[in-house]
């Protein structure tokens, strides 16, 4: 079985596989996605069928909302993480940077101070 | 390593990992998406009451269905083709390696700084200490730095293997008589594992790959540098 995690270590949480495939708690983004794909295709479903009264066109309104918001949902989460990973690792770096550097003639706080008061 | 019964990716030890995973998460979206419309269009056709026998043709539906599924393509070639392009990017290496696949075993050649080459045989189970991995874990381990980028050269001596290592997302043929390269930076340190991924022999399961990370301060220390 998984070593249990380090202390300081996020745990692992119980996977839920929508469809047996789709990990929806350690995937990044999905449950978010599913779950605000699932409140669009209600909303989306319910009005209509409430302006028109037609069950089955309402179902297939539902399932396309379901599609779209959790399409959309998604791909703004994982830009947003992607970005948000990205400035994680600029800032470990600068951190790096910093330790190795601080008090030399390489310290980015230095060539930084340097360069704003020229 | 995997854990028992491990269906998904393992995780991530290099950034070319992470955008695998990255990109496996995001198809693997669309791919649920796609099936949970296919599962719906079963699901009305098995309860439809509906019955026309003079329905000639659906252009809209066809137009539709056509390139609907040709923009989900691009959305998924796209990561895809960029995710390519970075494994094959060279990024100045700090040490090179050789990897040659041998029946069945590998050999390793640290040359850079010396003539340092070892053979790396799978434990037979008679030789596990407690704790050992069966069918894993190896007399000699690769021992590497981390953070630091490393050229790996792949080949065989005898007949096709392949060098793998699923957490460094890796995976390179070996072929006799060609060098394959292969580039990686792991980027936290600790033992990780891979096996034979190319059918060469009767056993082929038992040739595994150990690859011992650690931090590059101990790796100068080591028989690399002082050998």
């Amino acid at each position: 079985m998984a070593a249990p995690p380090e202390p300081g270590e996020p745990e692992e949480r119980k996977s839920l596989k929508l469809l047996g495939f789709l990990d929806v708690e350690n995937t990044p983004c999905a449950r978010h996605s599913i779950l605000y794909g699932s409140l669009g295709s209600v909303v989306a479903g319910f009005g209509h069928f409430l302006f028109t009264s037609e069950i089955r066109r309402s179902c297939d309104v539902g399932v396309g909302g379901f599609i779209l918001v959790t399409l959309g949902c998604w791909f703004h989460c994982r830009y947003n993480y992607a970005k948000q990973r990205i400035q994680e690792r600029i800032a470990r770096e600068e951190i790096k940077k910093k330790i190795l550097y601080e008090g030399t003639h390489l310290d980015p706080e230095r060539k930084h101070n340097g360069s704003s008061s020229n | 390593m995997a854990h028992a019964a491990q269906v998904g990716l393992q995780d991530a030890t290099s950034p070319i990992m992470e955008e695998l995973i990255t990109f496996h998460d995001h198809a693997l979206m669309i791919i649920f998406l796609i099936c949970f419309l296919v599962l719906y269009a079963l699901f009305l056709t098995l309860t439809t009451k509906l019955t026309n026998t003079n329905i000639s043709d659906a252009q809209e539906m066809e137009t539709v269905w056509t390139i609907l599924p040709a923009i989900i393509l691009v959305l998924i070639a796209l990561p895809s083709l960029r995710i390519l392009y970075m494994t094959d990017e060279v990024n100045d290496p700090s040490l090179t390696i050789k990897s040659i696949g041998h029946q069945w075993y590998w050999t390793y050649e640290y040359t850079d700084y010396g003539g340092l080459i070892f053979n790396s045989y799978m434990l037979p189970p008679l030789f596990l200490e407690p704790g050992d991995l069966r069918l894993l874990d190896v007399d000699n381990r690769m021992v590497l730095p981390i953070e630091a980028p490393i050229r790996m050269m792949i080949t065989s001596q005898d007949v096709l293997h392949s060098w793998a290592v699923p957490t460094l997302g890796l995976k390179t043929d070996a072929i006799p008589g060609r060098l394959n390269q292969t580039t990686f930076t792991a980027t936290r340190p600790g033992v990780y594992y891979g096996q034979c991924s190319e059918i060469c022999g009767a056993n082929h399961s038992f040739m595994p790959i150990v690859l011992e990370l650690i931090p590059l301060k101990i790796f100068e220390m080591g028989p690399v540098f002082t050998l």
